[in-house]
């Protein structure tokens, strides 16, 4: 290790850090829009690990998002979208403007969805939302997710697979497993 | 050389010294050489009549060469490049739009752990790994949809269409269209339709 980053306390380039997220020695969080969509008031709502690079990351956590990130990720403009729980392991690689979501936002029954768009609408005041699904997402260790792709809830990313660019995993990913498409189907081995 | 700033810039950058753009050419930000590194002597060559607007990301490595064929049209793309990517000429490339001839990091995790570790210490951080590179080649009038992945290798064969949201994994025969996630050959163009006026 060279002594330069050594115990450098890790920060968010473009202002200061929520008080519910911390983040690991020599991380760094780059980009105005980190904090824009985050909302949660979890205690903590977002651990980040140290030796991390977050770079143009959206940090999109609801009230009850809580997510947590490993040592040695690397995130390239990176949307997390987070109603509840993401885990996400060590030495995880996420591409540019790739999707992380643990929820789809909106009920999939066409009553409930009319009664979640006036309760989202601006004459929605104070209504309650119907139930949406929320189901964590989790990314194990040595995993690399490549630009554009989309990984929806309730998924588990098994160690050291490789998510192709572009793809759209809807399933739970084997570990050491290469996939692609949309839905994403198993192409190889790593 | 002095330095070219662009007047109608919302971004304080330079163009850099190694980019040859013709002087019809037209790049809307320089904002799109943000990640440039190109060590070569030309890393970006920008045809007679070219433009890149805003969102185009010239992700450059330190070997990286870029060419923008004459009348290219780069409406937002990010081309991740550590060898070779070339756009020909007449080609309509839409935005979020992803060309990239590198993974950038080992496929072995070992050695992927080894540069992610090593790229933490580094200022600016970015990746310095041995990866090999396999240029990315899109034909002469070639048209790519909005959401597109073309991944390392693809040569994209001249007037052929990628359909949106495609990701293309092998080479597309030129003048046919390809659509979908892996992208498939769906249509064969008419070259009938080929004479046109200039």
């Amino acid at each position: 290790m060279s002594d330069t980053a050594e115990g450098k306390p890790g920060c968010w380039v473009n202002g200061d850090l929520p008080a519910n997220v911390r983040v690991g020695i020599n991380s760094l969080i780059i980009g105005d829009n980190a904090f824009k969509r985050f909302r949660s008031k979890c205690q903590p709502a977002l651990v980040i690990g140290s030796n991390c690079t977050m770079d143009g990351v959206h940090f999109a956590l609801c009230e009850e998002g809580h997510a947590e990130i490993g040592d040695f990720c690397y995130f390239t403009n990176a949307v997390l979208l987070c109603e509840l729980d993401l885990r996400i392991g060590n030495y995880v690689v996420i591409g540019w403007n790739a999707t992380i979501a643990d929820s789809d936002f909106h009920p999939i029954g066409p009553a409930k969805r009319i009664a979640d768009a006036i309760a989202c609408s601006p004459l929605g005041k104070g209504r309650p939302r119907p139930e949406i699904i929320r189901e964590p997402v989790v990314i194990e260790d040595d995993v690399w997710i490549g630009p554009n792709a989309t990984v929806l809830k309730g998924v588990r990313v098994g160690t050291g697979a490789w998510v192709e660019a572009g793809a759209m995993v809807t399933r739970d990913v084997p570990p050491r497993k290469r996939v692609l498409g949309n839905p994403a189907q198993i192409v190889g081995d790593v | 050389m002095a330095q070219r700033r662009l007047s109608w810039d919302w971004y304080p950058g330079t163009i850099p010294d190694n980019v040859v753009m013709d002087e019809t050419a037209y790049v809307e930000t320089t904002f799109s050489f943000h990640l440039y590194r190109s060590q070569e002597s030309v890393g970006v060559r920008i045809g007679r009549g070219a433009s890149t607007y805003l969102g185009t990301m010239f992700d450059a490595g330190p070997r990286a060469r870029i060419s923008l064929g004459d009348y290219a049209l780069v409406h937002g793309a990010r081309i991740i490049c550590d060898a070779e990517v070339d756009i020909g000429p007449y080609a309509l490339i839409s935005w979020n739009v992803v060309l990239m001839d590198t993974y950038r990091l080992p496929l072995d995790a070992p050695l992927r752990r080894r540069e992610l570790e090593r790229v933490a210490l580094r200022s600016p951080r970015s990746f310095a790994a041995p990866v090999p590179a396999r240029p990315v080649r899109i034909g002469a009038n070639v048209w790519i949809g909005f959401d597109s992945c073309i991944l390392p290798g693809v040569t994209v064969g001249e007037g052929a269409i990628v359909g949106a949201r495609a990701v293309v994994t092998d080479d597309v025969p030129p003048y046919t269209i390809v659509a979908g996630n892996p992208a498939r050959v769906i249509r064969r163009l008419n070259m009938e339709e080929m004479s046109h006026e200039a």
